[in-house]
Protein backbone atom coordinates (compact mmCIF):
# COMPACT_ATOMS: atom_id res chain seq x y z
CA UNK A 1 0.00 0.00 0.00
CA UNK A 2 1.55 3.20 -1.01
CA UNK A 3 -0.01 6.81 -0.10
CA UNK A 4 1.64 9.97 -1.56
CA UNK A 5 0.96 13.33 -0.62
CA UNK A 6 2.39 17.05 -1.19
CA UNK A 7 3.28 19.85 1.52
CA UNK A 8 3.41 23.24 0.31
CA UNK A 9 5.52 25.78 2.06
CA UNK A 10 6.22 29.39 1.56
CA UNK A 11 9.70 30.17 3.21
CA UNK A 12 10.22 33.84 4.46
CA UNK A 13 14.00 33.85 4.80
CA UNK A 14 16.80 33.57 2.43
CA UNK A 15 18.12 30.89 4.59
CA UNK A 16 15.95 28.92 7.28
CA UNK A 17 15.22 25.79 8.88
CA UNK A 18 11.24 24.94 8.64
CA UNK A 19 10.42 21.87 11.00
CA UNK A 20 8.04 19.80 8.89
CA UNK A 21 7.68 17.03 11.32
CA UNK A 22 4.01 17.41 12.44
CA UNK A 23 3.21 18.00 8.72
CA UNK A 24 4.66 14.52 7.80
CA UNK A 25 3.03 12.61 10.94
CA UNK A 26 -0.62 13.98 9.95
CA UNK A 27 -0.10 12.44 6.74
CA UNK A 28 1.30 9.60 8.01
CA UNK A 29 -1.82 9.48 10.77
CA UNK A 30 -4.26 9.60 7.50
CA UNK A 31 -2.41 7.42 5.59
CA UNK A 32 -4.32 4.53 6.90
CA UNK A 33 -0.55 2.69 6.71
CA UNK A 34 0.18 1.18 9.93
CA UNK A 35 3.54 -0.53 9.40
CA UNK A 36 6.34 0.60 6.97
CA UNK A 37 8.13 3.90 5.55
CA UNK A 38 7.40 7.39 4.94
CA UNK A 39 9.88 8.97 2.91
CA UNK A 40 10.33 12.61 2.46
CA UNK A 41 11.64 13.86 -0.70
CA UNK A 42 11.79 17.53 -1.70
CA UNK A 43 11.52 18.77 -5.32
CA UNK A 44 13.94 21.17 -5.47
CA UNK A 45 17.64 21.57 -5.51
CA UNK A 46 17.88 24.71 -3.23
CA UNK A 47 16.54 23.02 -0.38
CA UNK A 48 17.42 20.29 1.83
CA UNK A 49 15.46 17.78 3.69
CA UNK A 50 17.19 17.41 6.95
CA UNK A 51 16.69 15.32 10.66
CA UNK A 52 17.99 16.73 13.85
CA UNK A 53 17.35 18.73 16.58
CA UNK A 54 15.15 21.05 16.99
CA UNK A 55 16.69 23.80 19.01
CA UNK A 56 17.67 27.27 18.37
CA UNK A 57 21.57 26.98 19.06
CA UNK A 58 21.63 24.06 16.44
CA UNK A 59 19.66 25.60 13.57
CA UNK A 60 21.78 28.64 13.96
CA UNK A 61 25.28 26.31 14.33
CA UNK A 62 24.56 24.39 11.37
CA UNK A 63 23.33 27.50 8.94
CA UNK A 64 26.13 29.40 10.23
CA UNK A 65 28.79 26.59 9.15
CA UNK A 66 26.69 25.81 6.06
CA UNK A 67 27.80 29.19 5.20
CA UNK A 68 31.13 29.28 6.09
CA UNK A 69 31.92 26.00 4.15
CA UNK A 70 30.09 28.24 1.06
CA UNK A 71 30.62 31.77 1.66
CA UNK A 72 28.07 34.04 -0.30
CA UNK A 73 31.11 36.05 -1.12
CA UNK A 74 33.38 32.99 -2.64
CA UNK A 75 34.08 32.35 -6.34
CA UNK A 76 31.69 30.08 -8.04
CA UNK A 77 31.67 29.48 -11.60
CA UNK A 78 27.44 29.03 -11.32
CA UNK A 79 27.71 32.78 -11.72
CA UNK A 80 26.82 33.54 -15.28
CA UNK A 81 24.11 33.99 -17.88
CA UNK A 82 22.19 30.96 -18.84
CA UNK A 83 21.19 30.97 -21.82
CA UNK A 84 18.11 27.89 -21.70
CA UNK A 85 16.82 30.14 -18.21
CA UNK A 86 17.47 33.80 -20.00
CA UNK A 87 18.60 34.84 -16.79
CA UNK A 88 21.71 35.14 -14.24
CA UNK A 89 22.67 31.90 -12.26
CA UNK A 90 22.87 33.48 -9.18
CA UNK A 91 22.77 30.99 -6.33
CA UNK A 92 25.50 28.91 -6.24
CA UNK A 93 25.36 28.41 -2.13
CA UNK A 94 21.90 26.63 -2.13
CA UNK A 95 22.99 24.66 -4.29
CA UNK A 96 25.79 23.21 -2.84
CA UNK A 97 23.96 23.58 0.64
CA UNK A 98 21.69 21.70 -0.31
CA UNK A 99 24.14 18.77 -2.11
CA UNK A 100 25.07 18.51 1.54
CA UNK A 101 21.84 18.63 3.09
CA UNK A 102 20.30 15.78 0.58
CA UNK A 103 17.25 15.96 -0.43
CA UNK A 104 15.22 13.31 1.60
CA UNK A 105 15.18 11.35 4.39
CA UNK A 106 13.41 7.92 5.50
CA UNK A 107 11.92 7.04 8.78
CA UNK A 108 9.60 4.23 9.97
CA UNK A 109 6.06 3.98 10.43
CA UNK A 110 5.10 1.98 13.42
CA UNK A 111 1.42 1.55 14.67
CA UNK A 112 0.80 4.43 12.38
CA UNK A 113 2.95 6.84 13.49
CA UNK A 114 6.34 7.82 12.85
CA UNK A 115 8.86 6.55 14.65
CA UNK A 116 11.27 9.67 15.61
CA UNK A 117 13.95 9.33 18.34
CA UNK A 118 13.34 12.22 20.87
CA UNK A 119 15.63 14.75 19.61
CA UNK A 120 14.76 14.52 16.29
CA UNK A 121 13.01 16.84 14.22
CA UNK A 122 12.23 16.82 10.20
CA UNK A 123 13.86 19.83 8.38
CA UNK A 124 12.97 21.73 5.56
CA UNK A 125 16.11 23.74 5.02
CA UNK A 126 15.82 26.56 2.65
CA UNK A 127 18.61 27.83 0.77
CA UNK A 128 17.75 30.16 -1.69
CA UNK A 129 14.33 31.69 -0.33
CA UNK A 130 12.11 33.27 -0.21
CA UNK A 131 10.37 30.66 -2.28
CA UNK A 132 7.92 28.10 -2.80
CA UNK A 133 8.37 24.92 -2.12
CA UNK A 134 7.19 21.23 -2.34
CA UNK A 135 8.10 18.72 -0.29
CA UNK A 136 7.00 14.80 -1.52
CA UNK A 137 5.66 12.71 1.61
CA UNK A 138 5.92 8.47 0.40
CA UNK A 139 4.18 6.18 3.14
CA UNK A 140 5.02 2.59 2.01
CA UNK A 141 3.71 -0.16 3.88
CA UNK A 142 0.58 -2.60 5.45
CA UNK A 143 -2.82 -0.98 6.47
CA UNK A 144 -4.57 -2.40 9.10
CA UNK A 145 -5.38 -5.80 9.33
CA UNK B 1 12.30 54.15 1.67
CA UNK B 2 13.42 51.71 -0.14
CA UNK B 3 12.23 51.64 -3.75
CA UNK B 4 12.50 49.10 -6.53
CA UNK B 5 12.62 50.80 -9.68
CA UNK B 6 12.55 47.72 -12.26
CA UNK B 7 10.06 45.03 -11.91
CA UNK B 8 8.15 43.48 -14.23
CA UNK B 9 5.09 42.16 -13.91
CA UNK B 10 4.32 39.69 -16.29
CA UNK B 11 4.70 36.17 -14.15
CA UNK B 12 2.64 37.38 -11.70
CA UNK B 13 -0.45 35.04 -10.89
CA UNK B 14 -2.43 38.26 -9.84
CA UNK B 15 -2.23 39.77 -13.21
CA UNK B 16 -4.80 36.56 -14.26
CA UNK B 17 -2.84 35.64 -17.29
CA UNK B 18 -3.65 32.53 -18.96
CA UNK B 19 -1.50 29.63 -19.82
CA UNK B 20 -0.95 31.02 -23.27
CA UNK B 21 -0.23 34.44 -22.16
CA UNK B 22 2.00 33.63 -19.17
CA UNK B 23 3.84 31.44 -22.38
CA UNK B 24 4.03 34.10 -24.63
CA UNK B 25 5.81 36.16 -21.64
CA UNK B 26 8.28 33.45 -21.60
CA UNK B 27 9.15 34.03 -25.04
CA UNK B 28 9.17 37.19 -25.50
CA UNK B 29 11.16 38.12 -22.78
CA UNK B 30 13.13 35.09 -23.30
CA UNK B 31 12.99 33.95 -19.82
CA UNK B 32 11.80 30.65 -20.77
CA UNK B 33 11.86 28.40 -17.58
CA UNK B 34 10.08 31.46 -15.11
CA UNK B 35 6.95 30.12 -13.62
CA UNK B 36 4.20 32.44 -12.17
CA UNK B 37 4.26 33.40 -8.70
CA UNK B 38 1.95 34.99 -6.76
CA UNK B 39 1.92 38.48 -5.08
CA UNK B 40 2.73 36.47 -1.31
CA UNK B 41 6.19 35.75 -2.85
CA UNK B 42 6.84 39.97 -4.04
CA UNK B 43 5.62 40.68 -0.19
CA UNK B 44 8.75 37.99 0.93
CA UNK B 45 10.81 39.14 -1.18
CA UNK B 46 10.69 42.57 -0.03
CA UNK B 47 10.62 41.79 3.34
CA UNK B 48 13.55 39.73 3.12
CA UNK B 49 15.38 42.54 1.04
CA UNK B 50 14.06 45.61 3.10
CA UNK B 51 12.07 47.10 -0.10
CA UNK B 52 8.97 49.13 0.22
CA UNK B 53 7.72 49.74 -3.39
CA UNK B 54 8.20 48.09 -5.88
CA UNK B 55 7.57 50.05 -9.31
CA UNK B 56 6.41 47.88 -12.24
CA UNK B 57 6.88 48.13 -15.83
CA UNK B 58 4.50 46.69 -18.12
CA UNK B 59 5.91 46.09 -21.87
CA UNK B 60 3.79 47.13 -25.03
CA UNK B 61 5.17 45.23 -28.03
CA UNK B 62 4.46 42.70 -30.95
CA UNK B 63 0.80 44.29 -31.33
CA UNK B 64 -0.07 43.59 -27.37
CA UNK B 65 0.81 43.97 -24.38
CA UNK B 66 2.17 41.21 -22.23
CA UNK B 67 0.07 43.23 -19.48
CA UNK B 68 -2.24 45.56 -20.39
CA UNK B 69 -1.85 48.87 -18.39
CA UNK B 70 -5.96 48.38 -17.31
CA UNK B 71 -4.15 45.11 -15.19
CA UNK B 72 -1.32 47.40 -13.86
CA UNK B 73 -3.55 49.77 -12.36
CA UNK B 74 -6.06 47.07 -10.92
CA UNK B 75 -2.52 45.83 -9.36
CA UNK B 76 -2.10 49.45 -7.95
CA UNK B 77 -5.49 50.05 -6.94
CA UNK B 78 -5.20 45.98 -5.12
CA UNK B 79 -1.72 46.78 -3.70
CA UNK B 80 -1.38 50.62 -3.48
CA UNK B 81 1.36 50.38 -0.49
CA UNK B 82 3.18 47.79 -2.42
CA UNK B 83 2.79 48.56 -6.05
CA UNK B 84 3.77 51.80 -8.22
CA UNK B 85 2.54 51.35 -11.94
CA UNK B 86 3.47 52.44 -15.06
CA UNK B 87 1.86 51.82 -18.54
CA UNK B 88 3.44 50.91 -22.06
CA UNK B 89 2.69 51.77 -25.35
CA UNK B 90 3.85 50.62 -28.13
CA UNK B 91 4.62 53.28 -30.41
CA UNK B 92 3.83 51.41 -33.73
CA UNK B 93 0.40 51.17 -33.03
CA UNK B 94 -1.47 54.24 -34.36
CA UNK B 95 -3.43 54.84 -31.10
CA UNK B 96 -0.09 54.80 -29.20
CA UNK B 97 -0.68 58.87 -27.90
CA UNK B 98 -4.64 57.96 -27.37
CA UNK B 99 -3.12 54.78 -25.07
CA UNK B 100 -0.97 57.29 -23.12
CA UNK B 101 -3.37 59.56 -22.72
CA UNK B 102 -5.97 57.28 -21.00
CA UNK B 103 -3.06 55.76 -18.95
CA UNK B 104 -2.14 58.57 -17.52
CA UNK B 105 -5.63 60.90 -16.98
CA UNK B 106 -8.15 58.00 -16.54
CA UNK B 107 -5.99 55.13 -15.35
CA UNK B 108 -3.72 57.48 -13.10
CA UNK B 109 -0.74 55.68 -14.15
CA UNK B 110 3.11 57.29 -12.87
CA UNK B 111 5.24 57.13 -15.95
CA UNK B 112 6.21 55.36 -19.26
CA UNK B 113 8.17 52.59 -20.28
CA UNK B 114 9.72 52.62 -23.73
CA UNK B 115 11.82 49.66 -25.11
CA UNK B 116 13.16 50.99 -28.88
CA UNK B 117 15.14 47.56 -29.00
CA UNK B 118 12.22 45.48 -28.54
CA UNK B 119 9.74 47.79 -30.27
CA UNK B 120 12.47 48.24 -32.84
CA UNK B 121 12.18 52.32 -32.69
CA UNK B 122 14.85 54.69 -32.39
CA UNK B 123 13.54 57.30 -29.21
CA UNK B 124 14.31 59.86 -32.00
CA UNK B 125 11.94 58.29 -34.09
CA UNK B 126 9.15 60.95 -35.18
CA UNK B 127 6.41 58.70 -33.77
CA UNK B 128 7.86 59.09 -30.51
CA UNK B 129 7.71 62.92 -30.02
CA UNK B 130 4.23 62.69 -29.17
CA UNK B 131 4.80 60.49 -26.67
CA UNK B 132 7.36 62.81 -24.88
CA UNK B 133 4.74 65.49 -25.58
CA UNK B 134 2.17 63.94 -23.45
CA UNK B 135 4.73 62.88 -20.60
CA UNK B 136 5.48 66.87 -20.60
CA UNK B 137 1.98 67.32 -20.29
CA UNK B 138 1.33 65.22 -17.56
CA UNK B 139 4.89 65.58 -15.91
CA UNK B 140 5.39 62.05 -16.20
CA UNK B 141 9.03 60.55 -16.94
CA UNK B 142 10.47 57.90 -18.85
CA UNK B 143 11.71 54.65 -18.31
CA UNK B 144 13.50 53.51 -21.32
CA UNK B 145 15.34 50.20 -21.75
CA UNK B 146 18.86 51.32 -22.69
CA UNK B 147 21.92 48.91 -23.65
CA UNK B 148 22.29 45.09 -24.52
CA UNK B 149 18.88 43.69 -24.00
CA UNK B 150 18.55 39.79 -24.03
CA UNK B 151 15.37 39.64 -24.81
CA UNK B 152 15.19 37.86 -28.41
CA UNK B 153 14.17 39.47 -31.22
CA UNK B 154 16.04 42.87 -30.38
CA UNK B 155 18.77 44.82 -31.89
CA UNK B 156 21.05 46.87 -29.64
CA UNK B 157 21.54 50.04 -31.84
CA UNK B 158 17.91 51.04 -30.87
CA UNK B 159 18.89 51.38 -27.41
CA UNK B 160 22.43 52.76 -27.60
CA UNK B 161 22.79 55.76 -24.74
CA UNK B 162 23.54 58.50 -27.44
CA UNK B 163 20.11 57.38 -29.42
CA UNK B 164 18.70 58.92 -26.58
CA UNK B 165 20.47 62.11 -26.41
CA UNK B 166 18.36 64.49 -28.63
CA UNK B 167 15.50 63.19 -25.94
CA UNK B 168 16.97 64.73 -23.12
CA UNK B 169 18.24 67.44 -24.70
CA UNK B 170 14.36 68.66 -26.48
CA UNK B 171 12.51 67.54 -23.31
CA UNK B 172 14.91 68.98 -20.54
CA UNK B 173 11.49 68.75 -18.36
CA UNK B 174 10.65 65.44 -18.86
CA UNK B 175 12.57 62.78 -16.95
CA UNK B 176 13.77 60.03 -18.08
CA UNK B 177 15.91 56.78 -17.02
CA UNK B 178 18.16 55.05 -19.04
CA UNK B 179 17.88 51.59 -17.48
CA UNK B 180 20.55 48.65 -16.99
CA UNK B 181 23.03 51.87 -16.85
CA UNK B 182 23.06 51.61 -20.67
CA UNK B 183 25.31 48.57 -20.31
CA UNK B 184 27.91 48.34 -21.73
CA UNK B 185 27.73 51.70 -22.29
CA UNK B 186 28.31 52.50 -18.98
CA UNK B 187 30.80 55.64 -19.67
CA UNK B 188 28.23 57.26 -22.23
CA UNK B 189 25.21 56.96 -19.60
CA UNK B 190 27.66 58.93 -17.01
CA UNK B 191 28.19 61.38 -20.01
CA UNK B 192 24.64 62.24 -20.54
CA UNK B 193 23.59 62.40 -16.66
CA UNK B 194 26.41 64.80 -16.31
CA UNK B 195 25.54 66.89 -18.95
CA UNK B 196 21.73 66.50 -19.17
CA UNK B 197 20.11 66.45 -14.86
CA UNK B 198 16.57 64.77 -16.33
CA UNK B 199 18.61 62.11 -17.59
CA UNK B 200 19.04 58.86 -14.60
CA UNK B 201 19.74 55.20 -14.57
CA UNK B 202 19.21 52.48 -12.69
CA UNK B 203 21.11 49.42 -10.92
CA UNK B 204 19.15 46.74 -13.06
CA UNK B 205 22.54 45.59 -14.46
CA UNK B 206 24.24 41.76 -14.18
CA UNK B 207 25.51 39.54 -17.50
CA UNK B 208 28.16 38.36 -16.31
CA UNK B 209 29.75 37.02 -12.67
CA UNK B 210 27.74 38.16 -9.56
CA UNK B 211 26.28 40.75 -8.46
CA UNK B 212 29.44 42.51 -6.18
CA UNK B 213 32.03 41.66 -9.19
CA UNK B 214 29.78 43.19 -11.73
CA UNK B 215 29.36 45.96 -9.91
CA UNK B 216 32.23 46.35 -8.94
CA UNK B 217 33.58 45.87 -12.73
CA UNK B 218 30.91 48.10 -14.06
CA UNK B 219 31.03 51.13 -11.45
CA UNK B 220 33.86 51.51 -10.20
CA UNK B 221 36.56 50.13 -12.90
CA UNK B 222 34.58 51.11 -15.98
CA UNK B 223 33.83 54.30 -14.55
CA UNK B 224 35.54 56.22 -12.13
CA UNK B 225 35.13 54.99 -8.48
CA UNK B 226 34.06 58.02 -7.28
CA UNK B 227 31.71 58.89 -10.48
CA UNK B 228 28.89 58.11 -9.12
CA UNK B 229 29.75 59.17 -5.53
CA UNK B 230 30.76 62.64 -6.19
CA UNK B 231 29.20 63.71 -9.12
CA UNK B 232 25.79 61.37 -10.50
CA UNK B 233 24.83 60.61 -6.81
CA UNK B 234 21.45 62.17 -7.17
CA UNK B 235 20.47 60.35 -11.08
CA UNK B 236 21.22 56.54 -9.65
CA UNK B 237 18.21 54.36 -8.90
CA UNK B 238 18.31 51.02 -7.47
CA UNK B 239 16.29 48.73 -9.79
CA UNK B 240 16.50 44.44 -9.80
CA UNK B 241 15.02 43.39 -12.59
CA UNK B 242 13.20 41.08 -11.08
CA UNK B 243 12.57 38.18 -12.06
CA UNK B 244 15.10 38.14 -14.32
CA UNK B 245 17.58 39.07 -11.32
CA UNK B 246 17.10 38.79 -8.00
CA UNK B 247 16.08 41.37 -5.76
CA UNK B 248 17.83 40.33 -2.79
CA UNK B 249 21.12 39.51 -4.21
CA UNK B 250 20.91 43.20 -6.12
CA UNK B 251 20.25 44.95 -3.31
CA UNK B 252 22.37 43.47 -0.96
CA UNK B 253 25.72 44.51 -3.84
CA UNK B 254 24.58 47.69 -3.69
CA UNK B 255 24.87 48.22 0.07
CA UNK B 256 27.95 46.71 0.26
CA UNK B 257 29.54 49.40 -2.35
CA UNK B 258 32.00 51.51 -1.44
CA UNK B 259 30.36 54.69 -1.06
CA UNK B 260 28.81 57.46 1.15
CA UNK B 261 26.09 56.01 3.10
CA UNK B 262 24.03 59.21 2.20
CA UNK B 263 24.82 58.01 -1.76
CA UNK B 264 23.21 54.65 -0.86
CA UNK B 265 20.34 56.02 0.58
CA UNK B 266 19.94 58.30 -2.27
CA UNK B 267 20.06 55.35 -5.26
CA UNK B 268 17.59 52.99 -2.85
CA UNK B 269 14.92 55.24 -2.69
CA UNK B 270 15.07 59.11 -2.74
CA UNK B 271 16.37 59.22 -6.26
CA UNK B 272 13.08 57.51 -7.31
CA UNK B 273 11.29 59.95 -5.24
CA UNK B 274 11.98 62.62 -7.22
CA UNK B 275 12.85 61.05 -10.56
CA UNK B 276 8.57 59.79 -9.71
CA UNK B 277 7.98 63.78 -8.75
CA UNK B 278 7.02 62.40 -5.15
CA UNK B 279 3.84 61.58 -6.61
CA UNK B 280 3.57 57.55 -5.65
Amino acid sequence: MVCYKELEYETEKYNEMRPIGADVNRIVESSGIRTGVVYVITHHTTTGIMVNERLECLEADIMEKLGMIFPEDGEYYHARFLAEYGAMAGNPTGHLKSMVSGNHTVMPVIDGHVVCGSAQEIYLAEFDGPQDRTVSVVVMGEGQR
Amino acid sequence: MVIDMHVHPMFLEEAALTEEELERSRQEMGLYKTDAFGISQWERDCRCAGIDRLCILPLDTGGMPLVHNEKVAELVTRYPKRLIGFASVDPNRESAADDLEYAFGELGLKGLKLHPSKQRMFPADDRMWKLYDICRKYRRPVVFHSGVSMEPGTLTRYAHPLEFEEVAYRYPDVKICLAHFGWPWVREVCMLMLKYRNVYTDTALLYFDDPRQFYHQSLEVDIGKHWIDRSLRHQVMFGSDDPRLEQRRMITAIREMDMRESTKELILGGNALEFLGGDI
